[in-house]
C-alpha cells in the first residue's frame, strides 16, 4: 500500500476520467484515420486524380498533431493518472500484462514513425512507397486495438484468468471479440467524422464532395457494425455487470449512447445528400456528439467494475479481495481484520497505530482515505461526498453523537451487501473510528 | 517492521512473468534510447532559442533549423519514454510508486507542463514562419516548461532512492499530508549531471542535422558547414563541462558506497574520456566524425544509463532490497509474444527509416529500389501474419474455455 492523494472536491479517480476522456478523442482517431486515408489515396492514384491528395496533406497533419501530439501526451497522461489515483490497481495490471503493453508499444513506434514519414515524403516518394508507409501504419495501428482491448477486456471480466493465472486465459475472455468488434465497426464513424471536418477545410469542391459522400457511406456502415454489435457485447457481460447496469446506468447515459447514435445516422445522411451544405463547426459538433456516445460507453464500461479495480481481484480501494492460487497471491481482508488496517498500512503515523479517544478523528480521517478516497470526496461539494452521503442517512446536527455513530457503524458492516461497495475492513474500533469521523464531517450541513 | 521486510511486502504479489535481469536490461536500453532525445530535445530547443535571441547571419537560421526539430525530439522522446515507465513499474514498484504518490500534484502537473511546452514548440516554429519577431515568449516558455517538467521527473527518480524518508515526509505534525503538493528532494549536482549533456548532445544533434543534408543541392553549404563545425565545438566543450559536472555528482553520494569503484561507473567513465577525446579529434573535420561522434555519445549514454542502475541498486541495496528477487510467475507465452513482436518491429521500423533517410538525401522525387520494395512487401506481409497468427491464438483459447 502507498501514500494516498487526496483531491479535494473531485477524486483522483476523477483526475484519470478526465484525462482518459480526453484521450479518446485523439486515439480513436490514430487507430482509424490511416484506412479512409489510404482509400482515398488509392482512389487519388487509380483514376489518376491528384486534387484528392490535397485532402491527404491536410488530414495527415491533422493525425499527426492531434493524434501523436497530444494523443501521446494524454496517453501517458493515463498511465500518471492510474499511477496516483490507484497504484496497486495499475500495478496488478502491469505484472499481469506487462508483455502485452510493451508489445502495444512496438506497434506504438511503428505508428508514431510511420505518421512523420508518411506526412513529410507526400509527393517525395513514389506513390506505391507513400501507399506502403500508408498501409504499415494503418494496420499497426489497428493492432494496437487488438492489444489494448485484451487488457480493458480483462479489467472488465477476467474469464479463465481467476482460475489459471494465464495471460491469454485473461486477454481472450468473453467480452473480447464482442468488443474488438464493435470497436473496430465504431472506429470507422470516427474516422468518417473527422474526415468531414477536414473536407469542410477544402478549397476544390469536387474533392469535398467526393470526401463527405465516402465519409458518409465510412460512417454509416461503422455505426450499424458496431452498434448491432454492442448489443452483443452487452449480452456477453458477466451477470454482476448487469445487475449493475441496471441499478447504476443513468438515463443520462443511456440517453448518451442511443442519443448520439441516432443523431449521427441522421448527420451521415445529410453529409452525403448535401455533402456541401456541411460546414465547419456543425461538423467540428458532430465530433463532439459521438464524443458522448464513446464517452457514455466508456463511463459505462467502469462503473460495471465495481466493486472492484480488477474484477474478482481487487476492489476499487486496492484491498485485495479474493485469492488467486495459480499466482500465490492470498486475499488481504481477513488479515486486515485481524490486525487492523492500520497497523497493516505501511504509512501510518506512529500516534494512530494504537487507537484512544485523543486519535480518533485523525484515525478516522485516515481510515477514509485509505477506505474510501478513491471514489468519495471527503469535503461537502465534490464526488460521491461522504458529508452528504451521512446527511441522507438522516444524520444532521441534531442527531446525538452516539447514536450518530452506531448508526453509521451499522452502515459500514453492511457495505458488502451492497453489489457495488466493497466491504468495511479492520478492526472493529477502526471502524468506530470512521464511523466517529464520517459523523463529524456530516455536521453542519 | 525494519524496512527491508516492509519494501519487500510493497512489492506486488503478482510477481513478473519474466527474469528480471530481462526487464532490468530492457528499461536500462530504452531509458538510454529516451534520455538521448530528451537530451536532444532541451539542446534544440535551447538552440532555437539562444539563435532566435541572437538574431544575426548563421545563428538566425539555426534557431529556425533547431525549432523545426524540437517537435519530432519530444516524440521520440516521449514514445521511448513509455517503455521505462512500464519496465520501472515492473521491478521498482514500491519506490516508483511511492515517490510518484508523494509528489502526485506534480506527476499531473507534469503532463499539463509537456502539453503547454509542446503546443508552444510548435506555435514558436509555425509563427515565425510568416512573421519573423515577436514569438520569443512561446520560445521561451516552452525551453522553461521543458525544463521543469525534467525538474519533476528528476525529484521523482530521486525521492525513490530514499525509502526511509517517505515516512517523515508524508506525515506533517502527526496527521498525514495527502496533497501530493510538495517536491520533496532535489539533488542539484545529479540534475546538473542531466543538463550539462543536454547542451552536449544538441552540438551533436547540430552536427547529425548538417551532415544528413549535407549533399542537398538546395541547401546552403556553408550554413551546413558552420553548422557541423559549432556543433562540433558545442558538444567537446560541454562534454568537458560534464566531466567536472561528474566528479562534484559523485563527491556528492554517500561515501560508504564507494561507487568510484563500481565497474559500471568505471567503464563509463572510460567511455566517457573516450568520447571527449574522440570530440577533441573531431574538431579539424567535424563533418568526418559525425557519426562516430554520434555513435560514441549513445554508447557513453548507454553505460551512463547502466551506471545510473548500478547506483540506485547500491542505495537500495543498503536497504536489503533487490530486484533479483522478485518472485517470479513465468508466462511463456506472453513472453514469446513480445519478443517476437520486437524482432518484426526491427524489421519494419528499419524500413520505414530506410525510407525517410533516402528521401531526405535528395532534393527530387525518390523512387524505391527493387529491395526496397521488398522489404516494404515484406513489412506488410509480417503484420498481417502478426494478425493472423494472435487471432488463430484468440480462437483457439475462446474455443477451449468457453465452447
Amino acid at each position: 500500500m502507498y501514500p494516498i492523494w487526496e483531491v479535494p472536491s473531485l477524486t483522483p479517480g476523477i483526475v484519470l476520467a478526465l484525462i482518459a476522456t480526453f484521450h479518446i478523442l485523439p486515439s480513436h482517431l490514430s487507430t482509424s484515420a490511416m484506412w479512409f486515408n489510404v482509400y482515398v489515396e488509392t482512389k487519388a492514384y487509380r483514376e489518376n486524380r491528384p486534387e484528392l491528395l490535397e485532402f491527404i496533406k491536410k488530414y495527415s497533419l491533422m493525425i499527426l498533431i492531434f493524434s501523436y501530439v497530444f494523443g501521446s501526451l494524454s496517453g501517458v497522461g493515463i498511465w500518471y493518472a492510474a499511477t496516483v489515483a490507484s497504484p496497486r490497481g495499475i500495478s496488478g495490471l502491469i505484472h499481469n500484462y506487462v508483455w502485452g503493453w510493451a508489445t502495444e508499444w512496438v506497434f506504438f513506434i511503428i505508428e508514431v514513425t510511420g505518421i512523420f514519414i508518411y506526412y513529410y515524403t507526400l509527393g517525395k516518394v513514389d506513390r506505391k512507397t507513400h501507399l506502403k508507409i500508408g498501409w504499415i501504419f494503418a494496420i499497426a495501428a489497428w493492432t494496437t486495438m487488438i492489444v489494448i482491448v485484451g487488457i480493458l477486456a480483462f479489467m472488465l471480466s477476467p474469464g479463465r484468468w481467476t482460475a489459471t493465472g494465464r495471460f491469454f486465459d485473461g486477454f481472450f475472455n468473453q467480452t473480447y471479440w464482442p468488443q474488438l468488434l464493435m470497436r473496430t465497426g465504431l472506429m470507422f464513424s470516427i474516422a468518417a467524422t473527422y474526415a468531414i471536418v477536414i473536407a469542410t477545410r477544402l478549397k476544390n469542391e469536387e474533392v469535398r464532395r467526393f470526401v463527405t459522400r465516402s465519409a458518409s457511406v465510412w460512417g454509416i456502415a461503422g455505426l450499424t457494425i458496431g452498434g448491432l454489435l454492442f448489443f452483443f457485447y452487452q449480452k456477453t457481460l458477466p451477470e454482476s455487470a448487469r445487475t449493475l447496469i441496471s441499478l447504476l446506468s443513468t438515463p443520462g447515459l443511456k440517453a448518451g449512447m442511443l442519443g448520439s447514435l441516432g443523431l449521427m445516422i441522421l448527420y451521415f445522411i445529410f453529409a452525403g445528400m448535401r455533402p456541401l451544405a456541411v460546414r465547419l463547426v456543425p461538423a467540428i459538433l458532430a465530433v463532439f456528439v459521438l464524443f458522448t456516445g464513446i464517452w457514455s460507453i466508456e463511463r459505462t464500461r467502469e462503473m460495471i467494475r465495481k466493486p472492484y479495480v480488477i474484477p474478482e481481484y481487487m476492489y476499487s480501494n486496492q484491498i485485495i479481495a479474493k485469492d488467486i492460487p495459480s499466482k500465490k497471491v492470498a486475499a488481504e481482508t481477513s488479515i486486515i481484520n485481524e490486525k487492523g488496517i492500520l497497523n497493516i498500512y505501511p504509512f501510518t503515523p506512529q500516534g494512530l497505530r494504537s487507537l484512544n479517544e485523543a486519535n480518533m478523528q485523525e484515525a478516522g480521517r485516515l481510515i477514509a482515505l485509505i477506505e474510501c478516497s478513491s471514489c468519495h470526496a471527503l469535503n461537502r461539494k465534490g464526488l460521491r461526498p461522504l458529508p452528504q452521503m451521512i446527511k441522507r442517512l438522516g444524520i444532521d446536527a441534531n442527531t446525538p453523537r452516539q447514536e450518530g455513530i452506531s448508526t453509521i457503524d451499522g452502515i459500514l458492516s453492511g457495505l458488502g451487501g451492497y453489489p457495488y461497495m466493497p466491504p468495511f475492513v479492520g478492526t472493529d474500533a477502526e471502524k468506530k473510528a470512521l464511523a466517529a469521523y464520517l459523523y463529524s464531517i456530516s455536521q453542519g450541513i | 517492521m525494519d524496512i527491508a521486510t516492509l519494501l519487500k511486502t510493497m512489492q506486488d504479489p503478482m510477481g513478473i512473468p519474466f527474469y528480471p535481469v530481462v526487464f532490468q536490461f530492457l528499461m536500462v536500453l530504452t531509458f538510454a534510447l529516451h534520455i538521448m532525445f530528451v537530451n536532444f530535445t532541451l539542446g534544440a530547443s535551447f538552440f532555437a532559442l539562444y539563435g532566435h535571441i541572437k538574431g544575426t547571419g548563421y545563428w538566425k537560421q539555426l534557431s529556425y533549423s533547431m525549432a523545426r526539430a524540437v517537435p519530432v525530439n519530444v516524440s521520440m522522446a516521449m514514445l521511448l519514454g513509455v517503455a521505462p515507465l512500464l519496465f520501472v513499474q515492473v521491478i521498482y514498484d514500491p519506490f516508483w510508486y511511492a515517490s510518484n504518490l508523494l509528489s502526485a500534484a506534480w506527476v499531473i502537473g507534469f503532463i499539463l507542463f509537456m502539453m503547454i511546452a509542446y503546443g508552444f514548440s510548435y506555435v514558436f516554429y509555425l509563427g515565425r514562419k510568416k512573421k519573423s519577431d515577436g514569438y520569443l515568449f512561446f520560445g521561451a516558455v516552452s525551453f522553461g516548461l521543458f525544463l521543469l517538467s525534467g525538474v519533476v521527473m528528476h525529484v521523482l527518480g530521486y525521492q525513490l532512492l530514499q525509502p526511509e524518508k517517505w515516512l517523515g515526509w508524508f506525515v506533517r505534525g502527526g496527521s498525514v499530508d495527502a496533497s501530493g503538493m510538495t517536491l520533496h528532494s532535489f539533488q542539484i549536482s545529479r540534475f546538473a549531471h542531466f543538463l550539462v549533456p543536454s547542451i552536449a548532445m544538441g552540438g551533436i544533434f547540430m552536427m547529425l542535422y548538417a551532415w544528413y543534408f549535407r549533399d542537398r543541392a538546395d541547401m546552403d553549404k556553408k550554413y551546413i558547414e558552420w553548422m557541423s563545425t559549432k556543433g562540433g565545438q558545442l558538444a567537446f566543450a560541454f562534454t568537458a563541462i560534464q566531466a567536472l559536472v561528474g566528479f562534484w555528482w559523485l563527491l556528492s553520494l554517500p561515501m560508504e558506497f564507494n561507487f568510484f569503484t563500481n565497474p559500471f561507473f568505471l567503464t563509463a567513465t572510460l567511455l566517457g574520456i573516450g568520447l571527449l577525446a574522440l570530440l577533441y579529434m573531431a574538431q579539424k573535420e567535424p563533418m568526418k566524425y559525425t557519426i562516430p561522434a554520434a555513435a560514441g555519445a549513445f554508447v557513453t549514454i548507454f553505460a551512463m544509463s547502466y551506471s545510473r542502475e548500478a547506483l540506485r541498486m547500491t542505495y537500495l541495496g543498503k536497504l536489503g532490497y533487490s530486484m533479483f528477487n522478485y518472485k517470479m510467475n513465468m508466462d511463456l507465452g506472453s513472453t514469446a509474444l513480445f519478443i517476437s513482436t520486437f524482432l518484426m518491429g526491427l524489421v519494419i521500423i528499419s524500413y520505414l527509416l530506410a525510407v525517410a533517410y533516402r528521401s531526405g538525401r535528395i532534393s527530387g522525387e525518390y523512387t524505391a529500389t527493387p529491395i526496397m520494395e521488398r522489404w516494404g512487401k515484406i513489412s506488410i506481409g509480417l503484420l498481417l501474419a502478426w494478425i493472423v497468427v494472435v487471432a488463430g491464438l484468440g480462437i483457439i483459447t475462446t474455443v477451449k474455455n468457453y465452447l
